[in-house]
């Protein structure tokens, strides 16, 4: 017997180590909402981002420059905007005290840097210098000054990963902004778009898209970004919206985390695919 | 114990290291070469089949677990990408395929089965157009990964890491 294996083994060993590293491969990708993988990932990459960040922020420096000199622009542009805006909100005020409505409190922004990416065709994530120590959960969501980025995935203590926009297993409830129609959005690895729409739903190019308020994950409207294309789908039933990101995955380096009030009653009663810790 | 076994520990840190810091700085549309597979190329070619397809396993699961992917996709991928390009090993062999151009074809050949493994576990989508999926997804990270892998044959201290 020990023979024969020794036989096997001499002339296939090869192949039973592929074979068996592949089935370890194949067991661990259906282990992953394992709390104890997560377990294992978290302090695996809490770790390596205390590395990472050191040398992200060194790599960076030659990037500040050009951010600074889009920042100045975008300060001016902002500051138009917010003499417009205080405007607005004396207005709104006194509509409210008209009106009996309670004001809405603001929700907590909590800044953050990006200390490594992963970027790859299909799944790309971020990992951010914010962790449990900050207040900081799965499932919160991760925007930049232009709009929504992503989502956090799975937190240390100190660190945190998120899945961007272009991650295939991030699909997000979005809507029209301006026909307050709904749809699930996807990156499918190319491209970021709307699917299912039924051809009926009037979606036209550069309407504004925002998450929309149905998402038990992200309470208030984020903007997403606009509709650049919209193409019929194969069974000739259905429209593909696709978005162009207001936000470029790519190049963000200051992100936010959007600190959300969460609803128990609600996630209660709904169905909700994130599961929170 | 020989010292070969731990280079790849060694090396495995800068790596990655570079891959998520710097490599984001030089993507061209979100494409992007990838080190870890380089390395498990050299490594395979320089150690063998095994050793490759051993350090591919090791590679890929310990870069899931730092960069935040799906546990078990890249281990997966990179290491059948470990295994093919342990064809190209053997005494003989070595010369040839390691310290000449020809690297950069064993690093193309393994980039495509890599990325076509990983992307398939990634989307499963059957209404993509499989050839265009195929060039998206895996021909244009492939070249830029055998293109990158150049470097490993004109740097001058290569041979440190046998």
């Amino acid at each position: 017997m020990f023979k024969l294996f020794s036989y096997v083994w001499k002339q296939f060993r090869e192949y039973l180590v592929l074979v068996s590293l592949v089935i370890i491969s194949l067991s661990l990708l259906t282990q992953n909402n394992n709390p104890k993988v997560q377990y294992v990932r978290a302090v695996a990459f809490g770790s390596f981002a205390t590395v990472t960040s050191v040398f992200y922020d060194f790599f960076n420096i030659t990037q500040l420059k050009n951010e600074n000199q889009v920042l100045r622009r975008l300060n001016a542009e902002m500051m138009i905007q917010l003499s417009t805006l205080r405007e607005y909100g004396i207005l709104n005020r006194e509509l409210k005290g008209m009106l009996g409505f309670k004001d809405t409190t603001s929700l907590p922004l909590i800044p953050a840097n990006i200390v490594s990416k992963s970027l790859s065709i299909t799944q790309n994530t971020i990992t951010i210098n914010v962790g449990r120590n900050k207040g900081i959960k799965p499932g919160m969501p991760v925007l930049s000054y232009l709009g929504f980025v992503g989502i956090i995935q799975t937190c240390s203590d100190n660190f945190s990963i998120a899945r961007t926009l272009k991650n295939v297993d991030l699909k997000l409830t979005v809507k029209n902004e301006k026909k307050r129609l709904n749809g699930i959005m996807k990156w499918d690895g190319e491209k970021l778009v709307i699917v299912d729409v039924p051809r009926t739903y009037d979606f036209d190019i550069g309407d504004r898209i925002v998450t929309s308020e149905i998402s038990s994950i992200i309470p208030v409207p984020i903007p997403v970004g606009v509709v650049s294309k919209i193409e019929e789908d194969k069974t000739g039933l259905l429209n593909l919206i696709h978005i162009k990101p207001f936000e470029e995955v790519l190049s963000v380096e200051n992100v936010f985390i959007l600190m959300m009030v969460e609803n128990d009653e609600k996630n209660n009663l709904e169905l909700n695919f994130y599961k929170r810790q | 114990m020989k010292l070969k076994y731990f280079v790849p520990l060694f090396v495995f840190i800068p790596v990655v290291l570079v891959q998520l810091t710097v490599i984001p700085f030089i993507s061209i549309q979100g494409v992007v070469p990838n080190l870890v597979l380089i390395a498990v190329v050299y490594f395979s070619i320089s150690n063998g089949q095994i050793f490759g397809t051993v350090t591919g396993a090791s590679y890929g699961l310990l870069y899931d677990l730092i960069s935040g992917n799906l546990v078990g996709s890249n281990m997966l991928s990179k290491t059948v990408a470990g295994f093919i390009a342990g064809y190209f090993a053997g005494e003989t062999r070595r010369e040839k395929y390691l310290y000449t151009y020809s690297f950069t074809f064993v690093v193309l050949i393994s980039a495509l089965i890599d990325s076509m493994i990983f992307s398939f576990f990634s989307v499963i989508d059957f209404n993509t157009n499989f050839l265009q999926a195929l060039l998206n997804h895996a021909l244009l990270p492939s070249i830029y990964t055998s293109v990158v892998s150049i470097l490993v044959v004109v740097i001058p201290y290569k041979r440190a890491f046998d």
